[in-house]
């Protein structure tokens, strides 16, 4: 299986891309549409919807155009109010007094899709004891928020 | 031959009175993102207030906010751009942008390639380039945040694009330039006429190499942020009379392009260019070409 399909398998879903329009470039992973894929060229930058890369230490760092694919078909979602959105993309977990919805698992360990009140995906987490039981505990560990791309402009 | 006075008077020889500017900032809507999100009222809830710019479709001030614009979750899911208002003008000129095949020259650090994206709904394809791979990654960030699919991006010299044996329908040449004062309030100390004759002899080159990859019924928009006519309607004159280009009208803000020059005349098709002189804008300049076609 590839990196990406790995990661949807995390989640308990399967998808597949037609590998004919998928390129690796520097472990980072693009899918390209019909057009591109025929002017494409070998040393090309960046191409196409990036999917995600390897990271150094060989985890697989999801694009945020791979999450959004995902959030029409994985279970594991939860829904955060704005309060906790905007600590969320600020890198902070997710505390249970600011989840509003949770669909599909609670167990400790699994990943989850946080999303905010009007169904953006904000990043993905996993599971703590603290979205089964009270209000004090984290929910989420976050694990990727959309703040990355600022994080990633400092650091460029 | 530099200094504050030295430009202002050049200003002045071409029509314009120097004022200081205070530019107020800006933004783009990428519609294709932001769809029935009924961004404006969303942004107001966080504190940024937002204005119509009259002369863009997506464009929007940001006369007020409480915290910057560049940094709420909105504009980190690509629903909107931060682009300075008259930067916003070069990719609007161009006829039916779906499903072309579109080359941004000079694309780095990418705000019109994702606004040639969305005005293209991400159909067709982009083909942008630059020389300097380091802006290659702000430049990746912004396809990444804005969700763009339909672009590919090299770096590689604009000189050089006809290394990609690829014939365009649509070329957008945003070209290195001299820049202006209302962006860098250094810039009369920085700036020399050697540096701006330099930047139009580059300009020239890039125009040159360029224009071989235009299909015939193609497209070229050309585009500075330089108030200097050497970088603007000289060059413009020159592709006309050594390019096999026309100039088309184009339909924006602006005075036309200037037909005399330092007591130089110009071809009469220059007035079909567009001269922003810093106002509500930044200074910018812009011109809309086409191959001459053989009778």
């Amino acid at each position: 299986m590839r990196p990406y399909e790995v990661f949807a398998s995390r989640f308990g879903v399967r998808i597949a891309f037609n590998s004919e329009l998928i390129v690796e470039m520097n472990q980072r992973y693009y899918l390209l549409n019909p057009r591109l894929k025929k002017i494409m060229q070998a040393d090309f930058y960046y191409g196409g919807l990036y999917l995600g890369k390897i990271g150094p230490n060989g985890g697989f760092f999801p694009s945020f155009n791979l999450l959004n694919m995902l959030i029409a078909i994985v279970a594991n979602k939860i829904v955060i109010n704005q309060k906790a959105a905007w600590l969320f993309i600020c890198g902070r977990d997710v505390f249970r007094s600011g989840v509003v919805k949770i669909m599909g698992s609670k167990h400790k360990g699994d990943v989850t899709l946080v999303l905010n009140e009007f169904g953006e995906c904000l990043g993905f987490g996993s599971v703590m004891d603290g979205l089964a039981s009270s209000e004090g505990e984290v929910a989420v560990r976050n694990v990727l928020d959309v703040g990355d791309f600022l994080r990633r402009e400092k650091r460029s | 031959m530099s200094g504050k006075q030295f430009f202002i008077d050049r200003y002045a020889k071409l029509g314009w009175q120097f004022k200081e500017i205070q530019l107020t900032q800006s933004i783009r809507i990428n519609q294709t993102n932001a769809k029935a999100k009924n961004l404006p009222v969303r942004l107001r809830k966080l504190g940024v207030d937002t204005e119509k710019i009259l002369f863009l479709p997506m464009g929007y001030w940001i006369p007020r906010s409480v915290v910057s614009p560049g940094a709420t979750a909105e504009y980190l899911l690509g629903l909107y751009s931060i682009q300075e208002a008259a930067a916003q003008i070069p990719a609007l000129l161009f006829t039916a942008l779906g499903g072309k095949m579109v080359l941004d020259a000079c694309a780095a650090p990418g705000g019109k390639t994702t606004q040639l994206a969305d005005l293209m709904n991400n159909s067709g394809s982009i083909i942008a380039l630059d020389i300097n791979k380091t802006r290659l990654t702000a430049m990746a960030n912004h396809l990444d945040r804005c969700h763009i699919s339909n672009t590919a991006v090299y770096n590689l010299d604009a000189r050089q694009a006809n290394t990609l044996n690829l014939n365009f329908d649509r070329i957008l040449l945003d070209v290195p330039c001299s820049g202006n004062f209302t962006s860098d309030d250094q810039w009369f100390r920085r700036r020399t006429l050697a540096d701006i004759e330099q930047n139009s002899k580059v300009q020239k080159e890039i125009l040159s190499a360029v224009v071989k990859c235009l299909s015939p019924n193609g497209e070229m928009v050309y585009s500075t942020c330089s108030l200097e006519p050497e970088e603007d309607e000289l060059n413009m004159d020159w592709a006309v009379k050594n390019l096999g280009l026309c100039i088309q009208k184009v339909d924006c803000i602006g005075v036309d392009g200037l037909t005399e020059v330092f007591g130089k005349k110009l071809d009469s098709q220059v007035a079909n260019c567009k001269r922003i002189w810093p106002d509500q804008t930044q200074g910018f300049f812009v011109s809309k070409l086409k191959k001459v076609q053989a009778s």
